[in-house]
């Protein structure tokens, strides 16, 4: 019983690599510890959203073939512009299949809000947060309602509003706040404040309640054309209630993330997963890799082990995508850094207090965020004695090489390495 | 005190990514969610325990919490000990205790098992236990069988078990010893297969019963029962065709009762994690293909014990089997809380959107690991549920025949 593809960690790149692997007819299995950053995620996916200096990127792939001239280690160098852009137009269909549009700017990057108003630079975003209606709307300066569930505490439309006022792309429009209070199910004992961003997404999927949230609607934002809620209006048919509260109410409904659970976050994640399932993947949570056998440059096994006896997986190609420190895919001990599943070759400083700067929000970032396994073009990484593993590629935050956050490029070069992975394989396998 | 060992709320990010996939938060805001019920609430009561809130019963223990954690925090543990610590939830006990008496209650009513069947399934009967046991009218139960699995064993199929020079010990669990025989002929069947002889030792209920209802000592007392049994059984591997009694005798008895199972534990499997590492060494019995289409359901506990690879591995080996993997839902019905009057809506509640999966696979069958998942199913979808190990014993039988 031996899979063609096992892939450690059930994230963006996991997942993406898992699809394409599926679709092709390999035998392929997702495993992964806890659910994914996606479920704290804007929803949007970044490709490269700032320069080494800090600016702003106006046409992510300019940027990228600039870095491809100068950093021969970046994720993207290793995967190369033509397959980056096929990566993204794989997922964009993929998670369109499972009724998420993702839209883009042509090639252009467009700004999304985030859940403190700050406006940033990103790729591609779901329909309520980009589209040329909504671009246009922005432009024209139009009066924007800022709207928030009366007592939610993951979301403060007043922070949002003063951010957005110090930004130019809103210096035309008229901001307002206000509350909408919903409807909630009878014989609650719930107090408003309990409810979070899910709970709050449940009560716009009970259809019965729309027409009375968009009279709310239209109560609080008065004549103001366009509305922002926070990122809450049904998780799985969110398309639906938004374009039927957009037809009750006459107004533009933005969305805009909350605090964890990000709604945007969990609709990727649903898509992404059930497409999975659909090309025939299997996915098993909750299930812990220990450790590997590797024997003569080459992966035989990947051992789990949860408490009791432990069991051996075997397949003919592995995916190491189990993330950076957070997700446990690095690990940080008191003056090294190491990957534990095959304590593979890791890029690194030694010395821990180069490992970040003092200043939080430092401009130059924290060097650990670009720390991570060190692999060659094929995106083979190498144990610690300098052998390459053929049969072991990785992919995500797991990669040395970029800083996700500083560069903005998280999203991109976790669907572009895992596509690029996934390609290697089949192409491996069916040689 | 704080015990050092039990903090693993402070690992807690406040992600709140274990509410999103909490199955009664989904069907009722009765209940806060598992981080708010569990870590966040944890810290208020180690300061104080009246600052505890009774919602902390709607909690099933199905330990969906604990697998979505991307911190690795004990959730349902942290809400179990909490129960139990500090609330003295003043529920209904008669019922609850002779519900977690599973021994007890299987016991006499395997003596008179035809009379039993036909006693609960009285519609005046069941109109009784609604109003004076509060077990929902509605709900249906499992028939008992004639005597017990461990007698039919003794007086019938030890002899059988002789010949094999490589042992196994069987952890039934109460269902297969009270309501399904032909489970646990079919584990040997499948065991003998493998070239493995079965025996059985004393056992007690594996305590997952009682520790949901409260009664942690006579948990304990159980677990030590079954520990010491169990120890005694030198170097022959045990499995178990229960997932729930698998989690407890793996992770619930060290973890949550605190007591030490090291004398067991490395010899000790569920049934498809077994089967799938002899299957995996190339120990493969010929199968003839079943031609069956079945959907398969994963248990919450399975899939906390991170079996669920295993039982699908196993299930791809058998030939003809067209199987549908339906995406993880809870079944809603968590042991002896769907059988309850004060849980039912809930328990058919968060079922819904399983039930509703299964309708749409369209299977012949549904197979699933775990005994109260395949009540549920049975009462409310039209299919009969199998388990992993009878769908193996189905693609071995013919050969066997053929051979004699």
């Amino acid at each position: 019983m031996i899979y063609d593809c096992v892939i450690i960690g059930g994230g963006l790149a996991g997942l993406t690599c898992g699809i394409r692997c599926a679709e092709e007819g390999l035998r392929t299995v997702v495993i992964s510890g806890g659910m994914n950053s996606l479920h704290f995620s804007s929803g949007s996916i970044d490709l490269a959203g700032f320069t080494e200096n800090g600016t702003i990127v106006k046409k992510p792939f300019d940027y990228i073939k600039s870095i491809a001239a100068k950093k021969k280690d970046h994720p993207y160098s290793r995967v190369g512009i033509p397959m980056i852009r096929k990566s993204l137009d794989f997922f964009t269909e993929r998670v369109s299949d499972e009724g998420i549009t993702l839209n883009r700017n042509s090639d252009y990057n467009h700004f999304h809000v985030t859940a403190i108003g700050a406006v940033k630079p990103t790729y591609l975003s779901q329909e309520s947060v980009f589209s040329s209606r909504g671009k246009d709307l922005i432009k024209s300066g139009v009066k924007i309602a800022i709207l928030n569930f009366k007592g939610f505490r993951d979301y403060y439309p007043e922070q949002t509003a003063a951010n957005l006022k110090r930004h130019p792309l809103f210096k035309n429009s008229e901001l307002i706040m206000g509350d909408i209070s919903l409807p909630y199910y009878l014989h609650t004992e719930k107090n408003l404040h309990e409810f979070r961003s899910t709970d709050i997404a449940r009560i716009f999927e009970t259809e019965r309640y729309l027409p009375r949230i968009a009279d709310e609607i239209t109560r609080a934002a008065g004549d103001a054309e366009a509305v922002s809620l926070p990122a809450f209006i049904g998780i799985n048919n969110y398309k639906d209630i938004r374009n039927k509260l957009e037809a009750m109410t006459g107004k533009f409904i933005y969305e805009i993330p909350t605090l964890p659970p990000s709604i945007l976050g969990l609709r990727i994640d649903h898509a992404v997963k059930n497409s999975f399932f659909k090309h025939g993947g299997e996915y098993i949570a909750g299930e812990k890799i220990e450790s590997s056998v590797i024997n003569k440059g080459i992966v035989e096994s990947i051992i789990t082990g949860s408490r009791g006896t432990s069991s051996e997986i075997k397949a003919k190609y592995y995916v190491l995508a189990s993330g950076s420190f957070f997700s446990g895919g690095l690990q940080s001990g008191v003056s090294s850094i190491s990957e534990p599943v095959f304590n593979l070759k890791v890029k690194g400083d030694s010395k821990r207090n180069r490992w970040y700067s003092w200043n939080f929000f430092d401009k130059k970032s924290h060097p650990f965020l670009s720390y991570g396994v060190e692999t060659d073009s094929n995106l083979n990484p190498s144990t610690q004695d300098g052998k390459t593993l053929k049969n072991l590629f990785c992919a995500g935050s797991v990669l040395s090489g970029y800083n996700p956050v500083k560069e903005g490029c998280g999203g991109g070069v976790a669907i572009s390495t895992g596509y690029k992975c996934a390609e290697r394989i089949i192409r491996e396998i069916k040689k | 005190m704080i015990k050092l060992e039990n903090i693993s709320f402070d690992h807690c990010i406040k992600c709140t990514v274990c509410t999103i996939y909490c199955p009664v938060a989904q069907a009722t805001h009765l209940f806060p969610g598992p981080k708010q019920s569990g870590p966040d609430a944890e810290r208020l009561r180690i300061k104080n325990p009246e600052l505890v809130d009774a919602s902390l019963k709607y909690c099933t223990n199905c330990k969906r919490c604990e697998i979505a954690c991307p911190s690795d925090v004990k959730i349902a543990e942290i809400i179990q000990n909490a129960k139990w610590k500090y609330v003295k939830v003043h529920w209904f006990r008669p019922r609850d205790f002779f519900m977690s008496r599973t021994d007890l209650v299987g016991g006499l009513a395997t003596i008179f098992s035809g009379l039993t069947n036909f006693i609960i399934n009285l519609k005046i009967m069941k109109v009784l236990m609604h109003l004076f046991l509060k077990i929902p009218y509605r709900r249906s139960f499992p028939a008992y069988q004639r005597g017990t699995f461990t007698r039919l064993y003794k007086k019938k199929l030890q002899k059988s078990q002789k010949g094999f020079q490589k042992r196994a010990v069987f952890f039934h669990g109460c269902f297969v010893n009270y309501n399904n025989h032909s489970l646990g002929e079919d584990l040997i069947k499948v065991m003998n297969a493998l070239g493995y002889g079965v025996d059985i030792v004393k056992e007690k209920c594996c305590g997952v019963p009682l520790i949901a209802n409260g009664y942690i000592e006579k948990a304990k007392k159980n677990a030590q029962y079954n520990i010491e049994s169990l120890g005694k059984t030198g170097d022959s591997v045990i499995v178990s065709t229960s997932s729930s009694c698998s989690f407890a005798l793996m992770h619930e008895y060290p973890s949550f009762l605190e007591l030490d199972n090291s004398s067991y534990i490395d010899r000790l499997d569920y049934i498809t994690k077994f089967i799938y590492d002899e299957f995996t060494a190339g120990n493969i019995p010929p199968m003839k293909p079943v031609g069956i289409r079945a959907a398969y359901h994963s248990p919450c506990h399975l899939e906390r014990m991170g079996g669920v690879i295993y039982t699908l591995g196993v299930l791809k080996m058998i030939p003809g089997l067209d199987l549908v993997v339906l995406n993880s839902e809870c079944c809603g019905i968590a042991g002896t809380y769907g059988f309850k009057s004060e849980n039912y809506e809930i328990s058919q509640g968060v079922g819904q959107n399983l039930f509703r999966l299964i309708e749409k696979a369209e299977p012949e069958f549904v197979v699933t690991d775990c005994e109260t998942c395949t009540m549920q199913i049975e009462m409310n979808t039209r299919y009969k549920v199998l388990h992993p190990v009878t769908l193996i014993a189905m693609a071995l039988e013919e050969k066997n025949e053929g051979k004699r």
